[in-house]
This record gives C-alpha cells, structure tokens and sequence, in this order.
C-alpha cells in the first residue's frame, strides 16, 4: 500500500473521531458556531483527502456531508437530532468504507464501487435534508444504467447520425447485425471540471473500442484572447461498443455527466448526399417495392445495383441505394427496414427540387466529404487547374474529395464494378470540365487495370498523381520555410502564466499544524529494544570492572570503569525514561469514543445519560491504554444497561431523571487509577446471591457464607449474568470475567463496589508502563529465575521446626497468619530439595495471588532488578508458569516466574 | 519545460499537463501563425485540447501515439 494511502487512513480516522466528537458537541449546542465551523472544515478536509484516491463513492457522501455543513452553517438549516443522525451514519459509512480498504492492503486500491447504491443513497438522505428553498444539486445515483431505462431516440433522423460519415454508419449498421452492443455516449463535463482535478480527455481517450467520435464546443469559442482555457466547454460524443456497466463504472465520478443511448440499427439507415432529380428513380421504387412485395430480393438486388452504376455516387439516391443494398446484403435486415427506406427513396423523389446545379456550392455540406479541405484549392492549381475559377476549382474539388472517398471504402461491395465505373464518369467530367481532356487516355486505362484487378486501387493511384495536394505540409520542410519568413519575429518563447491561477480553496483548508509527529509504534518499539539491550549492554560493564581486579588485578583499570560506568548508566537511564515518555497516551485515546457510544446506546434503551469524564489527560503506556479500551467499552455498557434505569424509574425512586455516568482517570504514584461510577439501581447482593447459586457458581453453603462484598464480586465469575434478557446491548454472561482477565493481563486489578439503590463504582488500578519490570532474583537448584516485585509481599527465614504440616501441606505461622508453603522445585518439577542455609533456615518469598497469600520456599533470595521483560516466543509461548525472560547485564538470561500461573 | 519554441514552431513535450494550457495559449497569442509540432505528445489535458479547439493552430506533426492522433485528428479536422 503507497504511503500516502496510509496516512490517509489513518488521518481519515482522526477526522472521522473528531466529526463525530463535534456533532456531539453541536448536538448539545446548536448554536456553538465555532465547532460548527470546525466541524464544516473536518469533513471539508476529508472530501478534499478523499479526492487524491479512486473512492468516488466516498467522496459523494463526503461531499453530500459537506454541503449539509455549508447550509447549516449558513444558519439555512438548524441543526437537529435528525441532522446529526444522517451525517453520524454517513460518518460510519466512510468508516467501514476505510475499513474494507484497509483490510484490501494490497498494492492495488480496491474498488469501492459495489458501495455505490448506499453512497448514493446516503447522499440523497443527506441532500434530502436541506431545505428546498436551496438548490438542491440532484444526487445522482450511480447504479449501471440498465438497458430499458435508457432514452430510446425517436426515429426521425437526429442530427447526430447525419454527421457520421456513411461508411462508418455502415460499418456500425453490421456490427449491430452481428450481435454486438453499441452504445452513443455523449459526455459534457461540467464547467469547473478541471478545478477538481478531472481531464475529461484522458477519460474518454481511455475508452477501448470507439467506432466513432466527436469533439465540439458547447457554445462557440470566444477569441484567443479572451478565452479562459480552463472553463471547459467541451462536448465529446462517440459511439463504441461497451457494456453500459463497464461505462457507468468509468464515468463514475460524473454520472450527472454523461448521457448513453443504445444504438439501434434503424437509427443508422439514414441516406445522405446531394440532391438531385433522377429520372429513372421513380420507375425503380415502382419495381422495387413489386420485387420486395413478393420477396424478391435477388431481382431488388439487381434493380438497385443497375440504379446505383447509374447514379452519380455523392447523389442522396446513391446513397440510399448502398443502404439498400446492405440492408438486403444483411441476413437479419427486416422487411419493414427495406420498405421504409423504400418509402424514404419515393418521398424524396417527389420532394427534391427538380434541378439541383452541378458542383454548386450547396448550403449543406454533404458529409461524405471530410471538412477542413476547402481553404487549400490554390495548391489544386499545380495539378488539375489551369485559370479557372475558384467556385469551380472548389466544386471540382468537391467531386474528388467524394471519388476519393468511394475508393477509399473498405470493403469491396459486390457492385464494384459498377461503382468503378461510375467514379471513373465522375473523373471524366471533372476532367473535362477543367479542360484537362489529356488525362482521359490515363484515366481510362486506370479504370480497365482497376476493373481487371478487381480493386480500386488503380484509379487510386491515379487521383493520386493528378490532383489531392499532400493532406499535410511536410514537416521538415515547414520550419525552414518559416525561418526566412519570420526572421526578424522576436524569439518564442512561451511566458509564464502572468497570474497564478484562482483556485477556490478556502482559508479553512489550513489545519493549524501542531508541533507534533506521527511516528509509527514499530519505530517506538525499535527504540525500546535498543534502549533495552543498552542497558543489558551497561550492565555488563560493572562485571568488567570486577574481573579487571579480581582476575587481572588492575585495581586502577576496575575504578576508572566503574565511573565511565556511572555516566553511562546516568544517560541510560534518562534515555530509557525518554523513551518511556514518548510510548505514554492519554487516556483520552480510549475516551473519546465514550460521548458517541453512551449518546447511541442511551437513544436505543431510551433512558437519559449524562456522561460525565473527568481527567483524561492521564497518561500511561500505549499497551496499557489500548488493554484498556475493551474492558472500558464492555463496563459502560454495562452500567447503561444494567445500571442506570429508565426515567420512569429514576423519578418514581426519587432520582432525577437523567442519570449520571462519571468516567474519571488519575495517576497515583506510579498507577493509572480510572474509576466508572453511576448512580443507577446498584447491585443487589442478594439477587447475585440466588442467581449464583441457580447457575451453579456456588454451593449452598457458600451461599450463607458470603459476605456482601464477596457476593457482589460474584460478577467477576465466569459465566454470570444478571440480565433478565439478553439484549443487543450486554448480558450474555461473557461480561465481567472477561473485563477482568483482560484488565489482569496488563497486571491490573479491578475492585468494584456498589449500595443498592445509589448505584456502582467501578476501580481499575494499572501501571503506568509495562516496559521495565521490577524482579526479583531468586536461586532454586543452583538457577536463577525472577519473581515479578508486584507479587512479591515479603521474604523471610523459616526455620525448618516452624514448618508444619497440615492436611498433607506445609504451613507455617507469619504474623500470626497461617502461611500455607510450597516449594519452587517441587513446582517446576525440579528433582532436588530445597537448601537451607547454615542455620537450617529456608528462605521463603511470600507473595500474594487474589488476596491469598502463599510462602514459596527457594534457595536463596537476591537482589531485585530492573528488567525489560520480554514474552516468551515461539515454541516456549506455550510454556505455562513463566511471564517471560530478561537479559541480565553478565549475558546470561533469567526466566521470569509467574507465580499466579505456576499455581 | 513541456515545450521547445523553434522560432514559428512549438515543439511539445511527452505530456501537456493542465498548466501547459495557459503557457500554449499564449504562444499562440504571440504567434498566431505558430506550428504545432505533437510527434512525441503521448497525452494532453482537456485544457490544451480547448485551447487547440479554439485557436486551431497548424499542426505540423501529429502525434505518433497513435489514439491521440486519432482523437486529435477528428477534433481538429
């Protein structure tokens, strides 16, 4: 994934947050104008971001979002619940939109497309809600355009068809008869297009299979001078073959863009060309509707091909005889398309003016001719002009464009012949006509080659060498020619745009920057093992300086390392604290999702909450704080659901209605202390009692034994819950002991206390970091292994007649306690026992567990230590009784015990 | 520099981008008999193509890649 892909993710996280943190806040206070514009400028930025990627579907809802904001910060709309509402699910609809991209993490950016239904749909939702006095910008929905929906043209010959050239109709006329799909495609990109960073010629450039195209200016182009080159006017207009889907995939972005229309053969059957009175015309309708009556395609074949030799091939009759011809040539063509075009022919027989001028110079130009040639008649004089006329130079020009053209038809028609002859009449005329009879013995010889070879290209071949001046100047030759003429012109040189251009960004666009970094928790992590090994490293240095006397007996050596050791270990020290500091988060990171999540869960059990959050500048390790945030989520739940209670209830207790959830974090030396506290109905210890006992969880003689504050931590055990219903919300007895667990597993404890009636208080106390370990070093069977400090109560000597055994165990009295015993050896399954020292005292390591406490019997006891515990990997991750291991500074490693798990 | 000003010929570069349009429109402002020279123009923006649309300058090579020259050469004839 590209790396601005990522920053993207994870900024759009952030904006998403404070979006919704900001709809809070407005939800509260309409009228807060300042969070209104903060909150106009997030989702503003986000659009903006947004854009830089193919997520259009993103993007419109973003955008719908965005003009919502405008509106309503123009004071248009007034902010209400329901506002808050669409624009929350929009928000987590590009949250899950940036969730599937996420997950996709690949090279290539996934396709968001099958989104593009919800997306629209959101974006009307959200346009839906701005009044309609506002001009409301038509969503448009994005799904595929389907066939039937599609405009159907009506029949009368459109325009457009008149200006595709008839070859290439009818090249589109057979791949429409064999089966294929062709769509007209006219798209006319919006005026500030460019602006937003679209080129709508690259877009349709991209297009495959375009058959035809066209590229015109909506209104016409203002002079050179006063043209603004990125207002775009343009109009693009093509016919390919496609799939409407795969069109409306890739023109994604501006559906409200582009119109497609099927094409349809009968669209197509159009004849163009010039008009002119042909006598045998009329008499060939008449039999060709007697040979079509009676299915006589052959004899209509014939007819037509007769007529057509006959006809002068730039005639609208020649014209619409090819038509028929195809049509007839065509398997598929339907009867009715011949007698229509039949009927067509009869109409304009009888409308046509009776004498059209020869080689005028018609209103219409006949679109068999390529335009664009008319403003180079001069270079004809070279070839076929002499002092004539420009008007009929042009015309002569004219009929050679047009001979050329029928030549130049891809495929050969049966009629061939015909139309070879035909051309080569056209050419005798023109010829005569200029006064250029001695190109007829040429021109007839071309013709006879040609109609031996069956090809046209003969008579190509002479058209070439007579007449058509190069269609382009050569261009090598050009700029030669120009230097002599604008040899004196200053140097070109293409200036600098003068101003820069307008973009319409706004001021907001600028977030104020913070003097802060984003740094990747790999590279923190990085630091942390480094720092690590630093120390382990600076440990070893004071084993150095021991050897240096006691082995080498350098006595001065040993001294001197021992201060570069204290120096060492100074910046060590500061550094590993630096290091501490940076990995610290506030709270906040897991509170922040508290307004919106209390906000929802309230509306959905229709009780009123007012969340109260109190030191969220509390600052503890990144792990800590992420440990945090389920356990949290899972306790907040829980007081909504089960804690607080409905207002009717509230208020017929005596309570106000709103019920009160307090969400507060200190730091207590070096322990994070959050407490969630509610003034709901509390936990009834009696009710825990009865449930427990039905679920089985205690036996009965546990039950009378119970303290209340015993019963209520029954909550914690496994499998409990209170909850009458199971809802969507909480109560499916995974609650409590898994909030537990996970709080355990970061070496927190949870402590929870509640009055019946008054509500519940929940306490977690964590440590501020779980980077360095403070341990113990204990000696069993001539090892060493750490003993986490936090377990550890106290070490003492036993003596070996202290100890007792009682019911097979051993025990001892520690202040005036019974200290049940157990030996590490015989815990790790260690073959030897316990030494005492020389007094036959074992040394015993008294640690709590749950609040129980227990005398393990080791060796000897050491020194305690600060290490950077690391968790046991691979196949030893599995090894149960070990919190992990720890490089000690002489190299060797020292294996932290877990007593809780040992046990 | 997406262009090379040969005296009345401008010789463009492998892609015109949208600022390419404002520096093309005003060469042809200076030389309105001025040659366009694409041989080796793989892309232009939209702006350019308007620009061209608009001016019609004299194309004096098209280009060698061989889709634009077909669209520039239906746009412009």
């Amino acid at each position: 994934m590209n790396p601005l892909l990522i920053q993207f993710l994870a900024e759009g996280r952030e904006f998403l947050q404070s979006i919704s943190e900001k709809l809070l806040t407005l939800e509260n206070d309409p009228n807060d104008s300042a969070s209104m514009n903060e909150l106009f400028r997030l989702v503003h930025t986000l659009k903006g971001n947004s854009g830089l990627f193919d997520f259009p579907e993103m993007s419109r809802v973003l955008h719908a979002a965005e003009d919502v904001m405008d509106v309503a910060r123009a004071g248009q709309v007034t902010f209400s619940r329901a506002l808050a509402d669409q624009l929350l699910e929009a928000m987590d609809f590009v949250s899950g939109l940036l969730d599937d991209i996420d997950a996709a993490a690949s090279d290539q950016l996934p396709s968001t497309h099958q989104h593009a239904t919800e997306a629209a749909r959101l974006g009307a939702a959200l346009r839906g809600l701005m009044t309609q006095s506002l001009t409301t910008v038509a969503a448009a929905a994005s799904e595929p355009v389907s066939a039937a929906e599609l405009p159907v043209e009506n029949s009368a010959p459109a325009e457009w068809v008149v200006a595709i050239s008839e070859a290439v109709r009818m090249e589109l006329y057979r791949r429409l008869d064999a089966g294929e799909t062709l769509y007209r495609l006219i798209y006319q990109p919006e005026e500030d297009c460019f602006f937003k960073g679209e080129d709508p010629f690259f877009q349709v450039i991209q297009l495959p299979e375009v058959h035809w195209r066209q590229v015109t200016a909506r209104e016409d182009w203002s002079p050179l001078a006063e043209l603004d080159a990125y207002r775009c006017i343009l109009r693009f207009e093509l016919i390919l073959s496609a799939d409407a889907a795969d069109l409306a995939e890739h023109f994604r972005y501006v559906p409200d863009q582009i119109e497609i229309f099927p094409l349809t053969a009968a669209m197509l059957v159009v004849p163009t060309g010039r008009a002119q009175a042909e006598p045998m015309a009329t008499d060939f309708v008449r039999a060709a509707q007697t040979a079509l009556a009676s299915a006589d395609y052959v004899a209509l074949a014939q007819a037509t091909r007769t007529l057509l030799e006959l006809s002068a091939p730039d005639l609208w009759i020649a014209s619409a005889l090819r038509w028929l011809l195809l049509l007839l040539d065509l398997p598929q063509a339907a009867n009715d398309g011949l007698q229509l075009l039949l009927a067509e022919i009869g109409k304009h027989l009888v409308s046509q003016l009776p004498s059209a001028p020869l080689f005028a110079k018609s209103g219409v130009k006949s679109p068999l001719l390529p335009s664009g040639k008319e403003e180079k008649p001069s270079v004809e004089k070279g070839g076929l002009g002499g002092f004539i006329s420009s008007d009929t130079l042009w015309s002569a020009q004219v009929v050679l464009e047009a001979q050329r053209e029928i030549l130049t038809l891809p495929n050969h028609p049966p009629w061939l012949s015909g139309q070879l002859k035909a051309v080569a009449a056209s050419l005798t005329g023109v010829c005569i006509s200029l006064g250029r009879e001695a190109e007829l013995i040429t021109l007839q010889q071309a013709l006879e080659t040609a109609l031996t070879e069956a090809a046209p290209q003969a008579l190509l071949t002479w058209l070439d060498q007579q007449t058509l001046p190069p269609t382009e100047p050569l261009p090598q030759f050009v700029p030669a020619l120009s230097v002599v003429k604008s040899a004196s012109s200053a140097p070109a040189t293409p200036a600098a745009p003068n101003e820069p251009v307008a973009f319409n960004r706004r001021a907001e666009d600028h977030p104020s920057s913070s003097p802060t970094i984003k740094v990747e928790q790999v590279k923190i992590d990085r630091l942390m093992n480094l720092i690590g090994e630093m120390v382990v490293a600076k440990n070893a240095l004071p084993y150095l300086a021991g050897r240096a006397e006691n082995v080498f007996g350098v006595r001065e050596l040993s001294r001197e390392i021992k201060s570069q050791y204290s120096v060492i270990n100074r910046i060590a020290e500061e550094m590993q604290d630096a290091i501490m500091q940076v990995r610290l988060l506030p709270v906040s990171f897991v509170f922040q999702r508290f307004p919106r999540l209390v906000r929802d869960l309230a509306h959905r059990l229709g009780k009123e909450v007012r969340l109260v959050m109190e030191g969220e500048t509390t600052e503890a390790d990144k792990n800590i704080i992420e440990a945090l945030a389920d356990p949290l989520m899972h306790i907040v739940r829980n007081s909504l659901d089960h804690g607080l209670e409905t207002p009717e209830l509230r208020r017929a207790a005596g309570k106000p209605s709103e019920g009160r959830l307090t969400i507060q974090a200190r730091q207590e030396s070096d322990r994070v202390l959050i407490e969630i506290s509610d003034d709901g109905r509390g936990i009834d210890p009696m009710v825990i009692r009865h449930k427990a006992y039905e679920k089985g969880v205690i036996d009965e003689a546990t039950l009378e034994r119970l303290t209340d504050q015993e019963a209520i931590n029954l909550v914690f055990a496994a499998g409990f819950s209170t909850a009458e219903q199971i809802t969507d919300v909480s109560g499916r007895g995974v609650g409590m002991d898994v909030v537990r667990d996970a709080i355990t597993r970061v070496n927190g404890t949870i402590e929870l206390r509640s009055q019946v009636g008054q509500g519940t208080r929940i306490t977690l106390s964590l440590p501020l970091s779980m980077a360095v370990t403070n341990v113990m070093i204990i000696a069993s069977a001539g090892q060493r292994f750490g003993v986490p400090m936090d377990a550890v109560v106290e070490t003492v000597r036993v003596s070996r007649c202290a100890i007792h055994t009682i019911k097979r165990r051993l025990t001892t009295v520690l202040r005036e306690r019974l200290v049940p015993l157990v030996s590490l050896n015989e815990l790790l399954a260690l073959d030897t026992l316990q030494r005492t020292n020389s007094d036959d005292e074992f040394a015993v390591l008294v640690v709590r567990i749950e609040g129980e406490y227990l005398g393990i019997i080791v060796d000897d006891c050491r020194e305690t230590v600060d290490i950077i515990l690391k968790p046991l990997a691979g196949f030893l991750g599995a090894v149960n009784g070990y919190a992990g291991s720890a490089l000690l500074g002489d190299g060797s490693v020292l294996l932290v015990l877990n007593p809780r798990e040992l046990l | 520099m997406p262009f090379e000003a040969k005296k009345t010929t401008l010789i463009a570069g492998e892609l015109l981008t949208i600022e390419d349009a404002e520096s093309l429109l005003e060469w042809l402002l200076k030389h309105p008999r001025g040659q366009l020279d694409l041989t080796a123009c793989t892309h232009l923006h939209a702006a350019n193509l308007q620009v061209l649309l608009a001016a019609r300058p004299k194309i004096a090579a098209w280009p060698q890649h061989a889709p634009l020259a077909t669209w520039l050469h239906t746009a412009l004839n």
